[in-house]
């Protein structure tokens, strides 16, 4: 018998012998097409306002535009603010946007090593966290958001869900299978493994900056 | 109302203080109490030491020795918390018994938790005053959620400042044979424990656990401290001071 | 991992004389444990959130067989390939296996527990394939050839001086101070490995049934660069870690973080679902998942099984306060704390860890914190029971046991015996009413403080003696 046939089979005959306790009950195929929900904390008040205090809790930074137009005057007043260099890498839906109006060198592909600033969208944000939701796919790169020191994340306002649990019920109607990867992002790495001393920029990018875009 | 007084082994031998005074706050609260004469041990020791069968050897003696009153009141949150909260365990296979220790938990209380919430006692005859700071025992507060009961007691005293100290839910190390077993960590843990109680400069440490007792009060002497008082809230309510022996 | 923890007893109490260590286990309980309470007040309904836990996790292990293979069957659809190991070495075989397939030269990997368990770099490494850990604490702690101390802070037991030497003499560079240029200069000398790497390996916190996915949750980056940048990537799993749905993900995704460093989400989440499709601009050609079971059934058919439930957030070492004082080697496994103390002796067998689960008080820190509610205490107090039912208690602790349950069990001997020790235990006590230096049993708590003394008379004789002189 194969590893997996005796370890299911030690699983079952576990189960019987064991003290299995099972207060949910139900049957797993029930469950896994049911997929109930757990209880969740008390999150009433507006999502967006929640969505941008909860970013800047994860020490992202935050900006908002009225239209996808205005997007490369945000980036250029974040870059310029930050004194970084105004030369970014992009995904493709936003190559057609009026960067040289902002004096921005941009190109339209995925980040290498040496890469300072990658422009990302995303499939949706979760405001109970502050998080990022970024699928990967056609056009969507992964490498954008995670090779560059900055990473700028554009979010549109009417794709903030109040929970995981909606953006997953989102991607269940929109996309049915999941893609290769969900990346849940919440603000720039970090780690405190040293002393306990939290630190910015660990292996990904030093810095998130979040444009909420109305449109 | 009958009340059946489970004075725990510990105190009746080391300290006998806490049962005269224990007796004393429930005959002020109009409580006829009875001290049935054969009780030794809940058996928590030997509970935890994993000897299963002379634990419910004892506890089938208390729950025998304790059928017939209408609460059990015991100065201390571990021994509550073995007969409240571990008998039903200990006679999962015995549903006879089981039934007769699921009876005994329902009356059982500790001290402080009879006194607030059965007897609603908010007034005591004690001559004690100055500062204190409480210790919350591990069983007491997370096996019977004693952690209120105590401070309201003592801010009924007129002569009395309450100071709390920074990690009073924190584990005194005592553990019971943890305690030698394994005596530089517990001697470590009570260290700590001592640092936080001193820092509160309180005149006295006040507990609801003559394990706990033992092991701060132990470790503060050695450490050259005379100064803090190390007391049961029982004491504390009857104006003893740990010593007396009759 | 060789298993030591038959020397906890002598390792406790060298690191409890170990100054620089307990420096870094006070700052690491500080964090933890203040960081992890701001946190959970922010949940007015966490009792309820941390019960659904414990259920959903109750729930899919009593269906487990089920959950597993809905997983493999989707996982498979998306085109992973899965593995099933049954021994530390079979895991290990299929790595190497895989990594020769592939003509893998250098694999970075991204922290495994699991991995811990069954010694996976030293085995890789030993066929001549370079291994780099990326967390910054494993990489910290595999440039100084040690083990990690904890679950989520593998380094927390070091110091930033030792961090500033060890980097000097390993990246060959002058010598930092900082906390922060530390990090950036790990971050400079491991991120040419990331993007030569030819395989990448990771653990999975968890395998979501409902979607054939495993997830990791890290703060770095070092787990989405291991997970989308080399051509293969391995996630090794077990089987408990397996979870039914993404509502059930989300759940556990609400009390992790918190239980574990006190953030509201981890920095990145990544969910895996298969390798690269035609869509996908990047992402490993091939992805493995690699199922273990080493005692894991075992403790599902137990008295123990609750540990089973464990979602690895830490918090319970983080509000031990054995383990506060004496740090996660002295366990001598790769689970340390009080899921360490269950773990190690199920996994391993109970006289391979006879001190862990008796050294510990049963205060029930651990219990309260643990979000899915295991009951830590209690499952020790099972493994002492299994302890005293195999005979490997002391004879000093039986013998003391069965002369206590003899006095105990008769009411007339015990009246007498306490009488004598309420009276000599004064008497020896003297004046000073302390006993300083006992002999046998006392001896190990004399050597640390006093005992106070008895009183004289015990409680019993003095209300007997009252009431016959109020009788009488």
């Amino acid at each position: 018998m194969s590893a997996r046939e005796n370890i299911l089979a030690r699983i079952r005959s576990a189960n019987k012998t064991g003290k299995a306790s099972d207060v949910i009950g139900g049957s797993a195929a029930d469950r896994l097409t049911s997929s109930p929900l757990s209880p969740i904390p008390d999150l009433t008040g507006n999502v967006t306002d929640r969505f941008k205090q909860r970013c800047v809790d994860a020490a992202s930074t935050l900006d908002e535009v009225h239209q996808m137009e205005d997007v490369p005057k945000a980036v250029s007043r974040y870059l310029t603010e930050k004194e970084l260099p105004m030369s970014l890498v992009c995904w493709p839906e936003f190559k057609n946007l009026p960067w040289s109006e902002s004096s921005i060198q941009f190109e339209s592909r995925g980040a290498i090593g040496d890469d300072k600033v990658g422009v990302t969208g995303s499939y949706c944000a979760v405001a109970e966290t502050g998080t990022l939701v970024l699928l990967s796919g056609q056009d969507h790169h992964a490498t954008t958001s995670l090779l560059p020191e900055t990473h700028i994340a554009v979010v549109r306002r009417d794709r903030i869900l109040k929970t995981m649990e909606e953006a997953w019920q989102l991607m269940r109607s929109e996309v049915g299978l999941l893609p290769r990867q969900v990346a849940f992002i919440s603000g720039p790495s970090r780690t405190a493994d040293i002393e306990m001393t939290l630190v910015y920029g660990a292996h990904g990018p030093f810095r998130v900056h979040v444009i909420l875009v109305d449109e | 109302m009958r009340v059946g007084l489970f004075v725990t082994c510990l105190a009746d031998v080391m300290r006998p203080s806490i049962g005269l005074s224990t007796l004393d706050l429930l005959e002020r609260a109009g409580c006829e109490v009875i001290f049935p004469e054969n009780q030794t041990c809940c058996g928590q020791p030997a509970y935890n030491a994993g000897d299963r069968a002379t634990a419910q050897k004892l506890a089938r003696k208390v729950v025998s020795e304790f059928a017939d009153v209408d609460y059990v009141v015991i100065p201390s949150g571990s021994c509550g918390g073995m007969i409240k909260a571990h008998f039903e365990d200990l006679f999962s296979d015995l549903s006879d018994y089981k039934t007769k220790a699921q009876w005994l938990s329902a009356r059982t209380y500790e001290l402080t938790d009879f006194l607030v919430n059965v007897v609603n006692a908010d007034s005591f005859d004690t001559s004690f005053q100055g500062t204190v700071t409480y210790h919350d025992s591990c069983a007491g507060l997370r096996e019977l959620g004693i952690k209120d009961q105590p401070r309201k007691l003592l801010r009924t005293l007129p002569h009395v400042e309450l100071k709390e100290m920074s990690g009073a839910e924190q584990c005194c190390g005592f553990g019971g044979t943890f305690s030698v077993k394994y005596g530089d960590i517990s001697s470590r843990i009570v260290d700590l424990k001592c640092d936080d109680l001193e820092s509160t400069e309180a005149d006295a440490v006040v507990l609801g656990d003559l394990g706990c007792m033992l092991n701060i009060e132990g470790k503060l002497r050695r450490r050259g401290n005379h100064k803090t008082k190390v007391l049961h809230i029982a004491e504390v309510l009857t104006g003893r001071n740990g010593e007396e022996a009759e | 991992m060789e298993i030591t923890s038959q020397d906890f007893k002598a390792v406790s109490s060298a690191k409890l004389k170990d100054e620089k260590l307990q420096k870094a286990l006070f700052q690491a309980k500080d964090g933890f444990v203040v960081s992890r309470a701001k946190v959970v007040k922010e949940l007015d309904n966490f009792e309820a959130i941390r019960q659904a836990a414990s259920d959903v996790r109750d729930h899919c292990l009593a269906h487990l067989d089920e959950y597993l293979e809905a997983w493999e069957s989707r996982a498979q659809a998306a085109g992973t390939i899965v593995h099933w190991a049954e021994s530390y070495e079979e895991l290990n075989a299929i790595v190497v296996k895989i990594a020769q397939d592939n003509r893998v030269k250098k694999i970075i990997k991204s922290k495994s527990m699991v991995g811990e368990e069954t010694g996976l770099n030293e085995y890789v490494e030993g066929h001549g394939i370079e291994v780099k850990e990326t967390d910054l604490g494993e990489y910290i702690i595999q440039q100084a050839g040690e083990h990690p101390s904890h679950i989520i802070a593998p380094a927390t037991h070091k110091s930033k001086e030792d961090v500033s030497e060890l980097f000097a003499k390993k990246h060959d560079r002058p010598r930092l101070e900082d906390a922060e240029k530390l990090t950036h200069e790990a971050r400079e000398i491991l991120r040419p490995h990331f993007l030569d790497a030819d395989m990448g390996i990771t653990g999975a916190n968890f395998m979501i049934a409902e979607t054939g996915s495993t997830v990791i949750v890290t703060n770095e980056g070092n787990g989405r660069m291991t997970t989308t940048m080399p051509r293969v990537h391995v996630a090794i799993s077990s089987i408990e870690k397996c979870i039914p749905t993404l509502d059930d993900f989300a759940l556990m995704m609400r009390l992790l973080p918190r239980s574990a460093t006190g953030q509201v989400i981890s920095n990145y989440v990544s969910m895996t679902t298969g390798p690269k499709r035609k869509e996908d601009l990047d992402g490993p050609g091939e992805f493995h998942v690699i199922i273990l079971d080493v005692g894991r059934t075992r403790v599902l058919g137990s008295e123990l099984r609750e540990a089973l439930r464990c979602i690895r957030c830490g918090a319970c070492m983080n509000h031990c306060p054995v383990y506060q004082n004496v740090g996660g080697h002295a366990y001598g496994w790769v689970y340390p704390g009080p899921i360490g103390s269950v773990l190690t002796p199920a996994y391993n067998g109970l006289e391979n860890a006879i001190d862990l689960p008796n050294a510990a008080t049963f205060c029930n820190q651990c219990g309260v914190v643990c979000p899915v509610k295991i009951p830590l205490p209690d499952l020790m107090r099972k493994l002492r029971e299994k302890q005293y039912e195999k005979n490997l208690k002391s004879k000093t602790e039986k013998w003391s046991l069965k002369v206590w349950a003899y006095v105990a069990t008769r009411p007339k001997i015990y009246s007498i015996v306490t009488r004598v020790m309420a009276r000599a235990g004064k008497i020896v006590g003297g004046n000073s009413g302390r006993i300083r230096k006992m002999i046998f049993a006392g001896q190990d708590w004399t050597k640390h403080r006093d005992l106070p003394t008895p009183r004289g008379r015990t409680f019993r004789d003095i209300y007997l003696n009252s009431k016959k002189i109020n009788k009488g």
